[in-house]
Parts: C-alpha cells; structure tokens; sequence
C-alpha cells in the first residue's frame, strides 16, 4: 500500500497538548514514523486507529512525569503559554469551589441561554433581510382609504397600476385560498394563496422542480393549476416527483401540479400557506371590479426607485382613476410599503420588548456572577498579596483573573446553548400562528455567534470587575495581618451592582406588571357574547355536489340537526366567520334615507351570514326589534337585517334604525329592511375601538358561505363534548374535514396570543431578576457582617444594644434595595414607552403598578436582610475579639 | 535488580546497537518477545533507567517522516550493563538445574 501516513488530528493536537515537554517531541516524532510502517502494512484506516490507540495509553502512563530535561525547551509564543497556564489554574480553583463555580455557570447560562434564545427568534423579524433576491426592491402597494389607512385594492385597480406603472417593474395581485386537498389520503384543509402568474418571478423563486405558472394560464378557464410548497408536496405525496404535470384533486375538481418550489422557500406575505393557484380573473368577472377590494399587490421596483417615489407615482395614477371613475373609490391615493415593513411591523414591538427585557436579565445576571466574583476576590486578598510579594505585577494578576472569568463565562456560555436550546422549543410552540417569519426562527449561526460574542464580552467582564483594586499599598497591610482594612473599593463595586440588580430587576417587574394588568383589562372587555359554555368548530361544504347553494343551506340544517340531537347541546347554530376569528369579510353600508354622492364613503361592517338562532347561541343582547327566526329562512320571506348598536349610531344617530332600508355589497344589491339592533361584538381584536357588525339569514345573502363556523351552547364543560360534536359533524358528510375545534373562551385567548406571550416571557424574566436581586442583596449583606465580625463585637461589647445592632445591618442593606428601587424607577418611567404598544387600558407610568412592585421589591429585599441581620446578633463579643 | 522489562529494554538497546531510539527500541522487543508493547511503555521505562543512571540519552537529528522532529538515541552507561549482567546472572542461577532447558548452550 502506497501512501502518507496522515495522522489523526485530534490525537496529534492532544498529544502537542497535555504530553509533558520533555517527551513531547521525539515521541510524537517516534510515533508519525511508525505510523507510516503501519500503514504500509495494514492500511491508512488501521495506522488512525493505531495512533489513537497509542497516543491514548501515552496520555494515560506519560502524563505526570515532570522531569527538566537541557535537552528539550518549550516551543510557542511565552506570553501564550502564560496565559494557558492561567487557566489551568484557574479550572483548578474552580474546581476547588464548587458550590460558587455552578452558582456563578447556572446564573450565566441563564442569562446567556435566554438571550439567545430570544435572539434567534427576534432576528428573522427584526434584522435579518427576507430570504428573496434583492429585498429591498419588494413592495406591498395598497390604496388609501378615507381615513389614509391602507386598504386592498380590486383587480382592475391592480391591472391599471401594473399597467401604467413606470416605477414598478412587475406586480402580481395575491387573494387568500383555503382549500380541501381530498385524494392521495383523508382530506385535508390546507392553507394557500391565489396569485397572478408573475408572482413567482416577483419574488425571484424558481420552482425547485416543474415550471413556473405560465402567462396564459393566467384566465378564469385556464387557471386550474398549483404549485405546491416543498413540505406539502413531501407530506401528502410522498416526495413523488411524477406528480408534477398530472393532476390532483382539490375540493373535489381536478388540479394540475405545475411544479414544486424549493424546500427553502418561506411564504413571508402568507404565513402558513403550502399551496398556490393561479389567479385567473379578467374583466368580465363580477368580483373583479374596482370596488371589490379583496386582492393585495406585491410589486418589484425597478432598480434604484424607493418606496416613497413609488407610492407618489401611483398616488398621481390613483388620483386619475378617481377621477375616472368618481363613485368607485372612497379616496384618491396610493400606499407603497416595503414588503419588510408590511409583513413584520406588527410584530416589532413585541420582540423589541421582548429582546430589552432578555438583555436585562443577562446585565443582572452579569452583576450577579461579577458580584459573587468580587466576594470571592475579598476572601483571596491573602493569595493575591503573597503572588504580589513574589514579584507578579499588577498585569499578572489581572490576566489571573481574566482567565477565571472567561472559564466562568465559557462554561456559562456552554450550559447556556443547553438552554437556549429548550427555551426556543418551548417558545416556537408558543408562538401565535400569525407570526411573521416564523418558519425562518432556529439557532443558526447569526444567533450562535451572537451567544459566542455575549459569553466571551460576559468573560472579560466578570475577569476584570474582581481585579479593580487599591493599587498595591494594601498589599504590605495585608500579608501583616490587617484584614479588616482591605478592599475598600471592591465594597463599593458590591454595592454599586446590588444597587444596578434592584434597579434592573424593578424595571423588569414593572413591564410584566404592566402587561399582566393589560391582559386582565382586556379580558374583562365585554366582548359583546357570552363566551362561557361554547364550543366552536369549523365545517364545510366544498366540491361539486355544493355547487348549488341550496345544497350548502342543507348540509348546515343537518350539521345543525345532528349537534342538537347530542345530550348537553343547548343550541346550535351557523355563522360565516367567528367573532376573534381571525377572518375580516366586511361590506359598506348604504342607507336608503342617506343617500352619498360616493358610495364608497359607505360605513363597512362586518357581515355575518347566519343560521337564525346564530344571535341567541352566541348570547348576543337584541337591544331593539326582533332576532332572526325559522321564518326568515321561507322562500317568500321579506330581505332582513340586523346591525349592531355601533353601525345603527354611525348611520343613523339619534334615530331608530328599526324600519329602515340598506345596500349592502353587491353591484345591484337589494334592499334589506333593519328588524333589529344588537349589542356590538369585537371582530378584529378586544383592544379594537371601533366595530360595527350587521347579521343576515344566510339563505339571503347573495351566495352561500362553503366554509361556516359552527357555534354549540352546551349545558356543562363544553371540552367534555369536544369529540362527540366532531364525530357529529363528521358523520353528515366524511368527505368534508371538521377544523379548529376549541372553545369560545380559547378562541378569545388565542386573540390575544402576542400579550400572552410578551407577558409570559416579562413574568420569567422579571421572576428570574428578582431572585438574582435578591441573592445579591443577600450575599453582600452576609459577607459584610461576616467582615464587620469584629467591629460588631467592639460595639455589643461597648453596650450596643442587639435592637441597634440589627438596625444597624438592616438599614445597610436598605439603603441599598432604597437606592435601586430609585434609579430603577426612574428607568422603569423611561423605558416604559417601548412597552406602550403593548399596553391596553393602562398608563406606562401607572402609579398602582409602579408603587406595587417597589413595595414588593422592597419587602423582598427586607427578608433578604433579615438573615444576616440576626447573624449579627449572634456575634459573641469575645470570640470576635479574639478571632484575630 | 531489574524488573523484566527494564531488562528487555536494556537488552533491545544492546541489539540495535548505534540506531537505539524508540522505534528501534519497541520493534527488537515486539520481535522477540512476541508481544504487543505500547510505545509509551517503552518511554516510561527508559525515563526510568535515565533516573536511575542506567541509559544515557542523546538528541539526534530530524528527519522529515518524522514531521521535522528530532529523535532520542540511547545508549546503555557502565552502571547499566553491570546492572543488566547481574540481573541476567541472578536468573541464569536461579534456573540452573531445574531442567527446563534454561542452562546457557
């Protein structure tokens, strides 16, 4: 066998490393020579395990001896070695104080585990660029409404815009799609996207295999075709690439597979979404008018043109339809965002807060473990003074210290990807659904070497707070014996971090205070429907033989039918979206005796297409008029609607809207006569100001809804009937999925998951930080009186009454809980507006909050005094006096 | 007295003569004794025998299969070979007569 003999370089490297010196060389040397013979004789792979074998046993018999040898001097750079040697001694003092060692690496890994961990889940949003070519050129174009918010936009408004636009170089127009996938194995309700034929090339994605959507593919006849998501296509397909070219079957009609993007392909603009159809409209569609603004744009800038000159350039374009077309738009006017900022900035708050709150923890836990290394340095005065006498200078022993922190700070640091680790398991499956980028969050190398940077800036932290020092006057004093008058200024440094602990820790405690009184706030908001008691599903009836409206109608009436036969059910009934739903289907408004010059400036309100109980199931008051029944639902029946109070007001305030008529939606839409005013209900959030709602029969609405939500008032736990109701249901048609089945009162919380969450982490995090405060406060309390031994000797000795000496101790420690809680609360004022987005109800300088969790503080602190105050009293004076 | 291995060693020094290094070494011993010895068994024993002033140790040169590095080359001084006659001599006599074929030829 011919060959080099490459040894091992994990074995080379520990043999270079731990073989004493004066072997080092010739055995090292010895063995590449021999290694090469084995080699030749039984092959490269059993020479590696030869010499690993042999190095081994060299590690195991060669490592103690330490003989000085003329023959052999140590190679390498002196100050290098000097520094290893530093943490050889350091690992063995550590070692040497275990207790302190995994005190100081738990607090470290902590904080750092935390850190990272909210890193890697804040940066995706917050400063990594999306995962397209040339971000920075994508934009999300809307129209502005009346009140200048941004606003969809219908597709001839979109063709017009893509058209005409010079700044834009392609646009493509995006509806949302959810549909039933039924063949290949049980249906299955899967999230995805209506979109333009461009909207692949807009974004710069290739499918990963198959072809991209073609132009004229893009027409209401041609348009059956999908593209599916790389998970998708593994999960339901099995990874079988004939499916692309054939057809599959999607809510009942077939589909052709275009192709398949790439597994990294991330859907920013829909979150969730695993499927993708061509969008296919032209003008001749009804719902493709003006004012049928259900369709969002994304557009790719040409190069070098800005948001901003593009939104003015359609802006113009706008301001040219209005003019054309007077009744169509509510406003003229365009809004350009980039794609970045629409998708991401409802979540920035949260996670800017979220990151602050897990930076303070690292700085407490940062003055913690620096803390308890400063006590440690005070009780190794005696050490110090004795190396300084030997003639290490002030460097030597600062480079000491350095390398014990920077082994605190990398064990930390180690222990703390552990937990960094569990943290982002626990926290991605807490995450809201609606997250933004929340299929890009890992710990990758950003978030790694962003710990990495944390730990090593955390060592040399650590390393260089113990070594601030008197100068080396104290030295002489201390190897006499003249303990008591050292480390004067390490006091002080005690201090000044217990001092920074209370205050982070307040400003933490006052941000979970803050939200916690939010979150409860808003969930006493009267939501407008008696949450207790429901159970809420989604069903559908999607497919061929739901083509015909009645045959909709019906599968509810039996769905309806086969839910009240259950034992438990009090009522059911049918709704098109739930209330904190998650869904926004609105219409305008128009009233008969208030005719506008532009329609458009209509009030919208949520429409809800219902079975006729809907309004008694759900616990919605009937403040005027009559509620929905069998009646409504006859063929001859007159049009019907109910509003809710906060329409009625808008429309007609100070007036009974009782016997009115309206228009709603529609291009000729019929007239509706108003029966009944209801109590308002909150569709977008609990924390929306705003709502007005309006119900109708769903037999007379204009079309029938496929997919409905189901709503069952139970007489008891509405959980205990979680799977009789989905057997139910499933049992009227098995060829529909039943979907998201929860209660009510879940439905609610899931609505307010971000507070939920920003409160979960603050609440951790400020737990965290007053335990940490509270260790500190204690440990340098308790080191004080056992320095101060003496002088509390003298003075019970002299007639200091125990009462006097306690106080004494206490107020010492008081004083500086007192000056924490100060300065905390000063940061806690100025800070506070990062967390005001995130407040509902609630100042960020609420008084009651503020005083609570010093008061709280406070009393924590007391008890942390209390121990080493009493230790104090037990001080007998002449032990003390002769402990020296 | 010597240990046995000390007197392998010593005797595997004698063998090879002016080319005593540690692969020397190892290699008349694993030839003759038929047995697997780590390298570093052969080490500790000769910083033994160095200690007790039985070898003396010389640095030589680099060669490149070895990486650039130098070898040790050793020889045994004249407390070493009385030590290595006597401890032969002792076993010579405890076997002589026993008829196991140990007696010199």
């Amino acid at each position: 066998m011919k060959g080099v003999f490459v040894p091992p370089r994990g074995a080379l490297w520990l043999l270079r490393h731990l073989l004493p010196v004066t072997e080092r060389e010739v055995f090292i040397g010895d063995l590449l020579e021999e290694g090469q013979i084995v080699r030749g004789r039984t092959g490269a792979r059993a020479a590696r395990r030869w010499f690993w074998h042999q190095s081994l046993v060299a590690l195991l018999m060669l490592r103690r001896r330490r003989v000085i040898s003329p023959t052999c001097q140590p190679a390498g750079d002196p100050r290098m070695l000097t520094f290893l040697g530093d943490l050889r001694h350091g690992l063995r003092l550590l070692r040497r104080a275990p207790a302190f060692t995994m005190l100081s690496v738990l607090t470290l890994a902590l904080g750092i585990g935390a850190t990272t961990a909210i890193f890697s889940v804040a940066n995706p949003v917050l400063f990594e660029p999306l995962p397209y070519p040339h971000p920075e050129r994508l934009v999300i174009v809307g129209e502005r409404d009346a009140d200048g918010t941004m606003t969809n936009l219908g597709f001839l408004t979109y063709r017009d815009f893509v058209r005409e636009s010079r700044t834009i170089e392609r646009g493509a127009a995006m509806g949302s799609w959810q549909v039933t996938l039924d063949d290949h194995g049980a249906p299955e309700v899967v999230a995805g996207q209506r979109v333009s034929a461009s909207f692949f090339s807009v974004l710069g994605v290739h499918p990963a295999f198959g072809r991209d959507f073609n132009v004229d593919e893009d027409a209401p006849s041609t348009n059956s075709v999908v593209m599916l998501s790389h998970g998708l296509w593994q999960r339901r397909y099995g990874s079988d690439s004939s499916v692309v070219g054939h057809t599959i079957s999607i809510n009942g009609v077939p589909y052709v597979v275009a192709g398949v993007l790439p597994a990294s392909y991330e859907s920013v603009v829909a979150p969730g979404a695993e499927i993708w159809r061509v969008l296919g409209y032209d003008a001749s569609l009804p719902y493709a008018c003006r004012t049928c603004r259900h369709l969002r744009m994304i557009a790719r800038m040409r190069p070098g043109v800005t948001p901003a000159s593009a939104a003015i350039e359609l802006s113009a374009l706008s301001s040219r339809l209005v003019r054309e077309y007077p009744k169509e738009y509510p406003a003229a006017g365009a809004i350009v965002q980039s794609l970045g900022d629409a998708t991401t900035s409802t979540a920035r708050p949260v996670l800017w807060a979220v990151l602050g709150a897990s930076a303070l923890v690292l700085l407490i836990a940062t003055a913690n473990v620096a803390n308890l290394q400063l006590a440690r340095a005070m009780r190794r005065e005696e050490e110090f003074a004795i190396r300084a006498a030997l003639g290490a200078g002030r460097a030597r022993l600062t480079a000491q210290l350095l390398a014990e922190g920077l082994l605190l700070a990398l064990a930390g640091g180690a222990a703390g990807l552990l937990v960094a680790r569990l943290t982002l398991a626990i926290l991605v499956a807490r995450l809201p659904q609606t997250m933004p980028r929340l299929s890009a969050i890992g710990l990758d190398r950003t978030a790694l070497l962003v710990g990495a940077s944390i730990t090593l800036l955390l060592g040399v932290a650590i390393g260089l707070v113990p070594a601030m020092r008197d100068g080396r006057g104290e030295l002489g004093s201390t190897l006499r014996g003249g303990r008591r008058l050292t480390g004067g200024r390490r006091h002080l440094a005690r201090a000044g971090l217990v001092v920074a602990e209370v205050a982070l820790a307040l400003m933490l405690l006052v941000g979970a205070g803050l939200l916690s009184r939010s979150l409860v706030r808003l969930m006493s908001v009267n939501t407008g429907f008696d949450a207790n008691h429901l159970l809420t599903l989604q069903t559908q009836a999607t497919g061929p033989k739901y083509a015909d409206n009645n045959a909709v109608y019906l599968n509810h009436e039996r769905v309806l039918a086969a839910l009240r036969q259950l034992p438990g059910v009090r009522r059911a009934a049918t709704v098109s979206q739930l209330p904190l739903g998650g869904n926004l289907d609105a219409y305008g408004v128009n009233a008969e005796d208030k005719p506008l010059a532009n329609p458009e400036l209509a009030p919208y309100a949520d429409r809800y297409a219902v079975s006729p109980d809907y309004l008694g199931a759900m616990g919605i008051a009937v403040l005027r008029g009559r509620a929905f029944s069998e009646a409504d639902n006859s063929d001859r029946a007159p049009l019907v609607v109910v509003v809710s109070a906060g329409l009625a007001s808008r429309i007609w305030p100070g007036e009974d809207a009782i016997g009115k008529r309206v228009h709603i939606g529609g291009p000729n839409p019929p007239w509706r006569t108003v029966v009944g005013v209801v109590a308002d209900v909150h569709q977008r959030a609990l924390d929306a100001s705003e709502s007005s709602q309006f119900y109708v029969p769903e037999r007379q609405w204009q079309f029938a809804d496929n997919v409905v939500a189901v709503v069952v008032r139970t007489q008891s736990d509405p959980t205990a009937l979680t799977r009789a109701a989905r057997a139910a249901v499933q049992g009227v048609d098995p060829s529909q999925p039943v979907t998201a089945v929860a209660t009510m009162e879940q439905v609610v919380a899931t609505s307010t998951a971000q507070r939920r969450l920003a409160l979960m982490l603050f609440g951790a995090f400020a737990s965290l930080a007053l335990v940490l405060a509270v260790a500190g406060i204690y440990g340098v309390l308790a080191g004080a009186v056992a320095e101060r031994t003496r002088e509390i000797g003298v003075r019970s000795a002299l007639g200091a009454t125990p009462g006097a000496i306690l106080r004494m101790i206490m107020v010492q420690g008081m004083r500086l809980a007192v000056a924490g809680l100060a300065i905390g609360l000063v940061g806690a004022l100025s800070l506070g507006r990062f967390l005001q987005s995130l407040l509902y109800g609630i100042d960020a300088a609420d008084p009651l909050t503020l005083g609570g969790v010093a008061l709280l503080l406070a009393g924590v602190a007391l008890a942390a005094c209390v121990l080493p105050a009493f230790r104090a009293l037990g001080v007998d004076p002449i032990t003390a006096l002769r402990s020296d | 007295m010597l240990g046995e291995f000390e007197q392998l060693v010593l005797l595997a020094i004698l063998r090879v003569e002016d080319d005593a290094y540690g692969v020397t070494i190892r290699h008349a011993i694993v030839e003759e004794s038929r047995r697997d010895v780590s390298l570093a068994a052969v080490y500790k024993t000769l910083t033994r025998l160095e200690e007790k002033g039985f070898v003396i140790a010389r640095v030589g040169e680099p060669t490149p299969e070895r990486g650039g590095r130098r070898k040790r080359y050793y020889a045994l001084s004249a407390p070493g070979k009385r030590a290595l006659r006597q401890s032969i001599d002792v076993v010579r006599r405890m076997a002589r007569g026993l008829g196991l074929g140990l007696e010199p030829s």
